[in-house]
């Protein structure tokens, strides 16, 4: 087809959609419902595997001690995990400052009061590793040494967030993947619509003859145009949505890491104007093989 | 020869033998009249000859090449060479004048200057000129069906297919359609026309194929052979 032509056909895809204005309603809802669902299990996606990342680089292990370890026991201890292959720091943290640091965290409350006198918590130690590939190493290691009762760094945390990931990634890619077939059908119908309506010139066309690339073209523009415009509509909900969600995150479990939204609107962008691109032309190929025969 | 066909048969899913054995030949410049009763057969051999349908037996030859298989390259030649015309127009009612003919030239993509320059030509050889504006909508029969000839010939077609042209006219009008295309004719477009109208071809004294049951009784010049 000539580029020429493309005057005539981009006033015709537009005409169509006029024409069908519900069903071209419809189709661009469903698909900026679909996209927005989509995006935002990305995004979702996104920031756990960032913080897994975040969490999996923290050289930090916390040994915490049995409770009936005694503060003449602390030397011998802390001489054995010294010894461990690759700790480069020691850091102890004894019962009272690790309850001064809980009450902090709790906003100032005067917990040695609440729980009428007694500390349950017990002696820790902070150790961080020369590098993240021996904390697990290191976490092993200091399992075997007596006194030692639990031992807690990132890795598990980490696996945790693995296995929530994977989770909710076959959850969204099974959403993401109805929600796409719907608004594949959605675009087909309204193009059918279209296909329908202008049966008589489609096929005054071929009579003229008219190549069937120019007698497809509006159909096939008019399938991008309305996966355009569904994802325009969902990617803006999308960064709008975003910016507060994060703030809201971010004030609720300061702890968390939230990507900013300079470091997502790109790869947001073109992942959501990409997909839309992709349905609206599934949904303009499937009436364009099915019902126009040119 | 321009268009041959040679022992083409079309039997519809249902059964319905709508023609068989038809052997005809009509060569360059030719003004062929299709007649017989309705329900003869005369449209469906014009939807095999102008390859909206396919025969179901038999081969259609044009200029000496099947029409049966044709690339889609192809297949766009011939219908650029070709026109067709339908007793009820098939134009675009909500279009002026203008759009509707200038739509064939738009699809097959000549430019805008051309179109603008063609499709005031074209009418006024129809007898349409300064209508250009008017909403077909708003037309008499006869001049509806006169932007559907200008649609039809604008691309200069070496052959052009009339369906039962004047089948929604008067007599009068019908008569002023005959005259375009006998014009049209002398100008060295082949034409073949469909119709059940005794008047119109006992009066021309041309070449008449009649149809019969789905097969071809006569074919001689002059006179209505039913």
């Amino acid at each position: 087809m000539k580029a020429s032509s493309f005057r005539y056909v981009f006033p015709q895809a537009t005409k169509s959609m006029l024409q069908n204005g519900w069903m071209t309603f419809a189709a661009i809802m469903t698909i900026t419902i679909s996209l927005f669902l989509c995006a935002f299990f990305w995004l979702l996606l996104v920031n756990l595997n960032a913080n897994a990342e975040r969490i999996e680089s923290d050289v930090r292990v916390v040994a915490y001690l049995a409770q009936e370890v005694t503060e003449a026991e602390l030397p011998e201890i802390e001489k054995q995990i010294k010894w461990i292959d690759g700790v480069a720091e020691l850091e102890f943290t004894d019962k009272l400052e690790g309850l001064s640091e809980l009450e902090e965290r709790f906003g100032g409350v005067d917990l040695q009061a609440t729980l009428g006198g007694a500390n349950p918590l017990p002696f820790r130690y902070s150790i961080t590793a020369e590098s993240t590939e021996q904390v697990a190493a290191i976490a092993e290691e200091l399992q075997t040494i007596a006194g030692v009762d639990t031992v807690r760094y990132g890795q598990d945390t980490v696996e945790k967030l693995f296995a929530l990931t994977a989770t909710l990634r076959q959850v969204g890619l099974a959403i993401m993947a109805l929600l796409g077939v719907a608004a594949v059908v959605l675009i087909a119908m309204a193009i059918r619509m279209t296909i329908m309506a202008r049966r008589k010139e489609i096929m005054v066309m071929k009579w003229v003859g008219a190549t069937n690339g120019f007698i497809r073209w509006p159909f096939f523009i008019e399938g991008l145009i309305l996966g355009v415009a569904g994802a325009v509509v969902a990617l803006t909900l999308v960064l709008i949505t975003y910016n507060s969600a994060a703030s809201y995150i971010h004030s609720a479990v300061s702890f968390v890491t939230i990507l900013s939204l300079s470091e997502i609107w790109l790869t947001a962008t073109a992942f959501t104007l990409g997909a839309g691109l992709i349905l609206g032309a599934l949904g303009a190929v499937i009436p364009l093989t099915r019902f126009m025969d040119v | 020869m321009l268009l041959q066909t040679v022992n083409v048969g079309k039997t519809y899913k249902n059964g319905i033998v709508a023609l068989a054995n038809i052997n005809i030949s009509i060569d360059f410049g030719e003004f062929v009249f299709l007649t017989g009763a309705s329900g003869a057969g005369k449209s469906t051999l014009i939807r095999l000859l102008f390859r909206e349908e396919m025969p179901t037996a038999g081969q259609i030859l044009i200029d000496g090449r099947s029409a049966l298989r044709l690339s889609n390259s192809e297949i766009v030649r011939l219908r650029r060479n070709t026109g067709v015309v339908f007793q009820d127009f098939r134009l675009m009612e909500r279009s002026s004048v203008f759009d509707n003919v200038a739509f064939a030239l738009k699809a097959v993509e000549r430019p805008w200057p051309e179109i603008k320059e063609r499709v005031p030509a074209i009418l006024a050889k129809v007898g349409l000129a300064g209508r250009e504006n008017d909403n077909v909508m708003h037309l008499s029969g006869g001049e509806q069906q006169r932007v559907a000839v200008a649609r039809a010939i604008i691309n200069n077609p070496l052959i052009l297919f009339a369906d039962e042209p004047t089948g929604d006219l008067d007599p009068r009008t019908s008569d002023e359609l005959i005259e375009l295309f006998l014009k049209i004719n002398a100008g060295g477009t082949t034409v073949v026309m469909a119709t059940h109208d005794k008047s119109i071809v006992d009066r021309l004294n041309k070449r008449v194929i009649t149809l019969s049951a789905g097969r071809v009784i006569s074919d001689a010049v002059g006179g209505w052979a039913l």
